[in-house]
Order: structure tokens, then C-alpha cells, then sequence
């Protein structure tokens, strides 16, 4: 039935942290005209993705490339006059997209640098000998062992690597 | 008191009952029960012979109280009671227990079980009826008076139709001229008639009758019972129903309205200019002005923010008829009236809050009320919609829907009526300058009145551009002074940036600024918007809570011309039935307090839903409650959160309440536990008759004990019941929301939630005690609870007292 399926997603979604009021959502489309993003490309339009949730499209969102597009500036959500929280919802479906194991290659290229250096985006000898140039200090060693442990406790690196089924 | 007599009369519902109940042995039991002095058979006892069976043997003083076993008692009680008053007989010595609906009917698989319940019902309500002692009528006199607040055009036609019908009628208004905010609309859709006809009172009848004629200075001010005060502010409401005490505060016009002439020779000489309000602040107009072109009353006024008074004085000098006096004081008038209209109307919202439209820092960026003002042929722009930044007429106009409502950030509500108001403003632009570009920006176009949808079609086949699409934000070009609306026309899914000279807000409406002190004043409630809250939505949409105070117009909702009109109408007929025998009539089923218990803990003045309780001094630094015969509504809210037992109602006395429960557990011929549901007269009695009616099966071991509410009960109740032999207890109410006497409903929620701590602190499962909010369709859900409350018990077993 596509109406129970509708109401599954939604309930999903709901049940999620962030995700809890997009079913407040009467598609007025301020949050489409307000966004940044929508304005340069077709490929992302909140709106359009808060319909597609709405009415069960679940492949078509957690498969596609839409929710990876979003640039967090909450423009959307300030605006919203139904208080929906869109930049939360467009990460709560993300959570789901990786769970599921649809993890778009930058992301798995983000969370190897986090496993094994403790940052996002690796230093480079070339960034450290400019430091030194401006006379700024050393970036110092993050606490690597303590955060694996964090990502390890809480199931990050099972959850983002669910693809590959790597577990390091 | 004379000794109890009581006559029993057993229904057989058209012969359908003794197929179930063993009438001989009904007979028999109902015989034997002390204090009975007739019983008699019939096939039905609220109309024809057997009513006269009843009416024969109070007359003949064979009985003088009357117990009916018989169908439904809110079909039947009523037609008893009458017949039985018109005998000779107080009408309260009357107690009906339906046989049918609550026991032969969903017992009857179990015809033996059911006789026995049967018997139960009827030895309770013999057993009640003999502790019932009349209950008198009293008359409250009332004033022949109406106070109506507020003059725009719900105001005024209460005003209008209860003066016809011969009320004193006072009207009082804020403004220093009547007409409201429907005055200031120029045109009224769907018909598109003109507003004129709002701003005099005149039109009221002018238009109620089938001639128009010139409106300009007759009509509701030659009503001889109609006075009309503008200027003017209710301080402060004393007094009651019937005989309300009102202070009203008039600032002074200081211009006499008798002499006036209205030459207009003042404010040629006027040398202040103020920006004026009429026409939304986008003209002025002098210190001394009046609204152009017809107002009532047609008398000038002046402004005392901006008149210099003595230091200028020009006006004085030049006014041919004196009629102008510049030391006037404020006035407070005292009236005498028996009911109270409200018809305070609503405002537009100041969007200026909403920072991405940019109101109030584009001039270019206006309100649809400001707009309606430039439409005015006589407004401040002459009937051409400008740019207000450099006076030129707007070619290109954008509608934005929706402004401060359907919003969760300022106003939830939709305002219902800003949809039809752009429609109206579009085409009217439309026909009077075709070349316009016009697009209304929506979410939703709701046009759900009367020719409403037709007035859509209108605008659509004249050219107006519609936008399915919320703006996000309003930008101004100051290079080419071109407003930029930004927005996503939804359909074609395609991101416009719409230029535009004018940019009109579909502001919400909002309650009147004054609205929080005024139902402070009245003592009555504002809902979650701010609106004033009717007693009933469905069934008296303009009774509030208070008796003798009624509420009427845009108070209420924001609402269109003809809507506020029936509104009023009906609100002039509830005050002028409420008033017109010029006293009030009531039975005296009431609460009453023994004062000399009362420990003047004050719990039961907050909790009356009704506000009829007062506490009195009683002595040195001592109080006590006092009821107001005239405000109880008898619901008995009260009597169940005195914690000293000081309160009883006089239609059910705590021995009342008691003997029923003794006898409805006295015998339970029945091989489950036996289960007491205490229900409401309301929602909570409807359930267990439609579960009846619909013969939907139910144990016998449940039995039912009627209260006016759920909020009557106490925890000793509960416990009594208990101890009389209850193995469980069920409390049915109505919905919490739908309390017929508002708060009962949630009071019982925690009586019942208390008492279960208590019986966990005796050793007795909490389970055993459930409270359920049932209405009448909810008949399958009683009979569900019933089943299933007896099969709790039975699990839990016989009940254990520590």
C-alpha cells in the first residue's frame, strides 16, 4: 500500500534526531527560494526532498545525491513558518543513508582521515613549513587513541565503512 | 420533613423487557422495599396514559416521591418531571433509571443476572428518592438593558436589532467614530459593495431594509434606545446576570456634538498636522478632524496628542456655533444593564517583525490595509495604488499570502479572510487600471464562502498571475527603486525573482489590543490565539462562561462582513432571550455551603468553572464560601474539591450518593466481581446508552451510578465504593476537552489518579481503579472497558483489605 509506506518513512523519519518535525511541512517553498544551493544547481531543492519523504520515496532519497548537496547554511530553517527543522532533517536522512550503507566516496574519504590521523582533512608538510614561515606553532598531535576509542564506543567506524566492510 | 411515599412504576418498554427481566420478580423485590407504597406496570411512563398513571397517584396523594424504571432519562425524565409538578408535586421528587438501555439490552444472553442487576438499579433509586427534598424556583430580577462593546459592524447590529426589539441598548466604541475596520475596507467581496455604508450607522438600516437610501445622518443614531458612545472605554463591570454595574470612561471629544455643524471652518485654521490613522498613517490630517466623507457621529474631534490646546485655540475663535471647549475633562458614566455584547473586533498585525519583507524599512512594502486606503477614491492617494517611496502609481504589484499567519513563529491560525481581501484588491486594480501587472504569491487560495470560488475565477480570467509559492525574502534595488521578490513557483519548479513597484502584505488578523484587559474585566476567557472563547463551539458560539456576557463578531475570529453580521444577529437574540421576561428563572440546583465547616482554604472560588463562588467575611479575620444562587450551574465541581466536606448539591447529598452505592453492590447475583462505574450526566451516561441501545453485550456485575459530572467525585467515594463490595471502580467522564463544566473532567482525572496512591498504600492494586473519557458514539468502547475492568478484577481476585 503507498500509503502505508508514506506514513512509514515519515514515522522513520520522525523518530530520528532532527528529523522529528518534518511532517510539518504544507510545501509553502520558502525554504527552496531562500536556499543557495537550489539557486545554482537543479539537482537540490528542499522542498522537492521534504515532498519526496513525505510521500515514501525512500530509494529515490537515500540513493540519490540530493541530501549530500545541502550546504548547512540553516537559511531554510530560519525561514521555515512551520518551524520545520530542514537542515536537521536533510542530516537525520543522511544518518539513515549511511546506516544503509549509501555513503557517497567523499564521506568514506573524510572518516578514513578521522580513524587515522584524528582530522578530516590530512596536514601536509607543505602546510607545516608555512606555519613555520608566518611563525605560527606547530599544529600539535591530536589525541588519536582517545578519540578511536569514542568513534569505537559508538559504532562510527562499523557504521561508515558498512559498505566497504572494513572496520579500520 | 413529611414521610417518604414512594411510587414505583415499571416500564416494559412496549412488552420487550420481560423477554429478559422476570418482571413478576422485579414486582415482588419492589414491593418488599421499605418505604414503597405503590408499584405499578405500564408499557411506557413519560407520555400518554402512563403518565396519567403517575399524575393520578400524586394527586390522590398515594405517593410523593416518583422512581421510574423506564427508557433513557434525558428522553424521559423532563415529561415526567412536568407532569408530575403540574399534579402538584415538586418536579425534583423524580428519579428515572433506564432498565432498558443499561441493563436488559446488553444483558441479554443473561436474563437471571440481569433481573438481579435490575433490582440493584431500582433499590438505588428508591433509596435516593427517599433523601430527595424539594428544590425551589427563585427569580432574579433583570434589567431590560444591553451594553454592546465595540462599533464596527458586529457591534452595531446587536446594537441595531436589540433596540428595535425595544432593549435600552448602549454602544460603546474607543474610536472617536463608529464603523470599525470593515469601515476603512472601501469595497466588501464578494458583491464588491461599497464601505460607505459601514462607516454611518445609518446604512444598518438603510441596508437591513429594501430601499437604500442616502445614509448620511439617520438610521441607528435615531434609534430612540440607542446610545451611541464613541470615545469611549468599559473600566470597570461589577454586579451580575441580569444586573451588570458599568463604568465607562469617555475621553473628551472637545467638540460638542449637539452643536457641531461640521463646517470643516476649524480645521481650515488647524495648524498642526498629524499623520492620520484612518488612512493608515499614509496622509494627514489636522489636530481637529473628522473621517471623510461620512462618519458617525458627523462631529469633529480633536486629537489630544497633537493639539496645542490654549496655546493655539484657533479653532475656538473661528467655530460659528461654540461648539468647541478645550477644558473638557474626561467623563465616567455608571450604566445599568442586565447582559453584556462584546464585539471587539481585530487588528491587522504589525509584520515589521517578519525582518525578510522588510516592512517598515521599504516604504514600497505595504499592508493589504494600507492598500485598501490608496483604493479609496477619498483616501489618500485618490483611488491609485503609488509606491509610497516617490508617489508614483505602481504598475507592477506583488501580493505576498499568508504574512504573520499560518505561521509558527507569530500567529498559527489562518486568518481566513486575506485570501478574498487580495482577490478583491486585485481585481479592482485590475478593472480600474487594466495595464496593471498583478501576481498573488500563495500557498494555499482559500476561498471557501458563498460566490467566493466564483470571485477566484474572476480574477484569473481578468489577468492576475497566481504564484504557488511562499517568498523568502524581499530585496531592494536602490539603483532602479525596484522591490525583488524572491520565490519558488512551485509548479513549474523553476526559482522566480519577481520585480515589483509595490509589494502588498496579506497580514494576519489578530485580537484587538485591548481584548487581555477586557476579558479580565468581564471575567472571561481569551482561547490560545487571544480571541474570545466561546462557551460551546458547536452549540453557543456566542455564550461565553459567564452568564449574561456574549461574544459576537471578529472578537471571536477574524471573520468577512456578512459572517460578523449573522454573528451578531445571534448574539442579539441570546442576550434578548436571556432578558426579555425581565427576570431571571431558575431551579435552585445548586450548590450550598454550611459555613460553619468551611475552612476558608479558598480551593473552590479558583476551581467553580463558573466563577459563582465568592468568600464572604465571617467574622474577625475569618471567610467563608458563599455560592451565588444565580451563577451555579449545579455541576458540582466544587463539592468534590472541598477538602472538609463543607459543600453539597441540594439535587445529590452526600447520604444520596452513599445509598446508591450501598444498594447498587447489595446483591450481585452474578458469578463475576462486582464493578461500580460512577459516569457523568453528560458524554459519560450517553456512552453506557448507546452501548445499550446498539446491544452491545456487557457482564452484569457492572453497575452504573449517575453524578451531574465527574467532578463531583471524591476519593471517599471511591473508597466507600470499595468497601460496599466493589472489586473494581470505573470513572466515566467526558472527553477533558469536552467537559461540559470545563474543568470536571481533568478534577476527576486527579481524584482518581490520588486515590489509586491511596489504595496502593492500603495494599490494594492500583488496577482495580480506571477512569474513562467517553463520548455517546463511544458506546462499543464502554462496553470494551466494561469487559475489560471485569476480567482485570478477576485476574487480580477477591479484593484483600489490609
Amino acid at each position: 500500500m503507498a500509503e502505508e509506506k508514506l506514513l512509514d518513512f515519515a514515522r522513520e523519519i520522525t523518530g530520528r534526531l532532527g528529523g522529528e518535525t518534518i511532517t510539518n511541512c504544507y510545501q509553502c517553498g520558502t525554504c527552496a527560494s531562500t536556499c543557495p544551493v537550489a539557486r545554482t544547481t537543479e539537482r537540490y531543492n528542499p522542498r522537492q526532498i521534504l515532498r519526496l519523504a513525505l510521500l515514501g520515496q525512500r530509494d529515490e532519497i537515500l540513493k540519490g545525491d540530493a541530501i549530500w548537496l545541502c550546504a548547512s547554511c540553516y537559511n531554510c530553517q530560519e525561514r521555515c513558518p512551520q518551524k520545520v527543522e530542514i537542515a536537521d532533517v536533510i542530516y537525520a536522512l543522511r544518518n539513515i543513508a549511511i546506516q544503509e550503507g549509501n555513503t557517497p566516496a567523499i564521506y568514506t574519504d573524510f572518516a578514513t582521515a578521522l580513524i587515522s590521523e584524528g582530522r578530516l582533512a590530512p596536514i601536509s608538510k607543505f602546510l607545516e613549513k608555512k606555519r613555520a614561515e608566518y611563525g605560527l606553532p606547530a599544529i600539535k598531535p591530536t589525541g588519536l587513541e582517545a578519540l578511536k576509542k569514542i568513534l569505537a564506543a559508538t559504532g562510527f567506524d562499523k557504521i561508515v565503512f558498512k559498505k566497504e566492510g572494513a572496520t579500520k | 420533613m413529611e414521610e417518604a411515599k414512594v411510587g414505583v412504576f415499571l416500564s416494559d418498554c412496549g412488552g420487550q423487557i420481560p423477554k429478559i427481566l422476570d418482571f413478576e420478580a422485579l414486582t415482588n423485590f419492589v414491593k418488599s422495599v421499605p418505604g414503597v407504597a405503590l408499584v405499578a406496570r405500564g408499557s411506557e411512563f413519560w407520555r400518554g396514559q402512563g403518565l396519567q398513571t403517575i399524575v393520578d397517584a400524586v394527586k390522590t396523594k398515594k405517593i410523593n416521591r416518583v422512581v421510574v424504571a423506564e427508557t433513557v432519562p434525558k428522553i424521559s425524565e423532563v415529561a415526567i418531571s412536568k407532569a408530575v409538578e403540574r399534579a402538584g408535586l415538586n418536579s425534583h421528587l423524580v428519579e428515572v433509571v433506564d432498565i432498558k438501555d443499561h441493563c436488559a439490552w446488553p444483558h441479554r444472553d443473561m436474563p437471571k443476572e440481569a433481573t438481579e442487576k435490575a433490582k440493584a438499579m431500582i433499590l438505588a433509586a428508591i433509596e435516593k428518592a427517599k433523601l430527595m427534598e424539594p428544590i425551589d424556583k427563585a427569580e432574579f430580577p433583570s434589567v431590560k438593558s444591553v451594553l454592546v462593546i465595540g462599533g464596527g459592524v458586529a457591534g452595531m447590529q446587536a446594537a441595531e436589532d436589540l433596540a428595535e426589539m425595544g432593549f435600552q441598548v448602549y454602544l460603546v466604541e474607543k474610536e472617536p467614530f463608529l464603523g470599525g475596520l470593515a469601515a476603512k475596507a472601501v469595497r466588501f467581496f464578494p458583491t464588491d459593495d461599497c464601505a460607505i455604508c459601514i462607516q454611518s450607522p445609518a446604512s444598518l438600516t438603510a441596508v437591513t431594509q429594501t430601499s437604500r437610501k442616502c445614509v448620511y445622518r439617520s438610521g441607528l443614531s435615531e434609534i430612540p434606545n440607542l446610545n451611541i458612545l464613541t470615545n469611549a472605554k468599559v473600566v470597570k463591570v461589577e454586579g451580575g446576570p441580569g444586573n451588570f454595574k458599568v463604568t465607562v470612561e469617555r475621553r473628551p471629544r472637545y467638540v460638542d456634538e449637539k452643536k457641531c455643524v461640521a463646517c470643516d471652518l476649524c480645521t481650515s485654521v488647524c495648524p498642526v498636522e498629524s499623520p492620520d490613522e484612518y488612512n493608515a498613517r499614509l496622509s494627514k490630517r489636522k489636530a481637529i478632524y473628522i473621517n471623510k466623507p461620512l462618519v458617525y457621529p458627523p462631529v469633529y474631534v480633536i486629537d489630544a496628542k497633537a493639539c496645542k490646546f490654549h496655546a493655539c485655540a484657533k479653532c475656538v475663535e473661528v467655530c460659528p456655533t461654540k461648539a468647541i471647549n478645550l477644558d473638557k475633562k474626561p467623563e465616567h458614566l455608571t450604566l445599568n444593564v442586565g447582559s453584556i455584547i462584546v464585539a471587539t473586533g481585530f487588528r491587522e498585525y504589525d509584520p515589521s517583525v517578519i525582518k525578510e519583507y522588510h516592512y517598515g524599512e521599504y516604504p514600497d512594502v505595504v499592508t493589504h490595509l494600507e492598500l485598501a486606503r490608496m483604493l479609496d477614491a477619498f483616501g489618500p492617494t485618490g483611488g491609485v495604488p503609488v509606491r509610497p517611496s516617490d508617489g508614483k502609481p505602481a504598475k507592477r504589484v506583488v501580493f505576498v499570502q499568508c504574512v504573520g499567519s499560518r505561521d509558527r513563529r507569530w500567529n498559527p491560525y489562518c486568518s481566513s479572510i486575506c485570501c478574498m481581501i487580495s482577490l478583491k484588491h486585485a481585481t479592482m486594480i485590475k478593472e480600474a487600471f487594466p495595464d496593471t501587472d498583478l501576481t498573488i504569491c500563495y500557498i494555499d487560495i482559500r476561498a471557501t464562502g458563498r460566490e467566493h470560488e466564483y470571485y477566484y475565477e474572476k480574477a484569473r480570467e481578468m489577468g492576475v498571475k497566481f504564484v504557488k509559492g511562499r517568498p523568502s525574502e524581499i530585496i531592494h534595488d536602490p539603483a532602479t527603486n525596484t522591490l525583488i521578490v524572491e520565490v519558488e513557483d512551485e509548479l513549474l519548479r523553476r526559482l522566480l525573482e519577481l520585480e515589483a513597484d509595490l509589494v502588498v502584505l496579506a497580514t494576519a488578523m489578530v485580537p484587538s489590543e485591548d481584548a487581555k484587559e477586557l476579558a479580565q474585566i468581564l471575567g472571561i476567557e481569551l482561547d490560545q490565539d487571544g480571541f474570545f472563547k466561546e462557551y460551546n463551539a458547536k452549540l453557543r458560539p456566542t455564550e461565553t462562561k459567564r452568564r449574561g456576557i456574549f461574544i459576537c463578531g471578529g472578537s471571536v475570529f477574524p471573520k468577512d462582513v456578512p459572517t460578523a453580521s449573522l454573528h451578531a444577529h445571534s448574539a442579539a437574540v441570546k442576550a434578548a432571550k436571556f432578558l426579555m421576561n425581565g427576570k431571571i428563572v431558575k431551579d435552585l440546583r445548586v450548590a450550598v455551603v454550611n459555613q460553619d465547616y468551611c475552612g476558608n482554604c479558598q480551593f473552590c472560588p479558583v476551581t467553580c468553572p463558573y466563577g459563582a463562588i465568592t468568600l464572604e467575611p465571617k467574622g474577625e479575620g475569618h471567610f467563608a464560601a458563599k455560592v451565588s444562587e444565580l451563577l451555579c450551574e449545579g455541576c458540582g465541581v466544587c463539592v468534590g474539591t472541598c477538602p472538609v466536606g463543607a459543600i453539597e448539591l441540594r439535587h445529590l447529598k452526600p447520604s444520596q450518593i452513599s445509598a446508591q452505592i450501598r444498594a447498587l453492590l447489595a446483591v450481585n447475583g452474578t458469578s463475576k466481581p462486582l464493578v461500580l462505574a460512577f459516569s457523568c450526566s453528560e458524554c459519560g451516561h450517553a456512552a453506557v446508552d448507546s452501548s445499550g441501545m446498539a446491544m452491545m453485550s456487557y457482564p452484569a456485575n457492572v453497575r452504573v451510578l449517575r453524578v451531574p459530572c465527574t467532578g463531583i467525585i471524591q476519593v471517599h467515594h471511591i473508597l466507600e465504593a470499595f468497601k460496599a463490595g466493589a472489586q473494581g471502580v470505573m470513572v466515566v467522564g467526558c472527553k477533558p476537552d469536552g467537559c461540559h463544566y470545563e474543568v470536571g473532567s481533568q478534577k476527576a482525572k486527579q481524584k482518581v489518579e490520588m486515590a489509586k496512591m491511596l489504595l496502593q498504600a492500603y495494599g490494594i492494586e492500583p488496577e482495580r481503579l480506571e477512569m474513562f473519557n467517553l463520548v455517546f458514539v463511544e458506546g462499543d468502547k464502554f462496553a470494551e472497558a466494561a469487559k475489560a475492568m471485569t476480567e482485570r478484577v478477576e485476574k487480580l481476585g477477591p479484593l484483600q483489605f489490609a
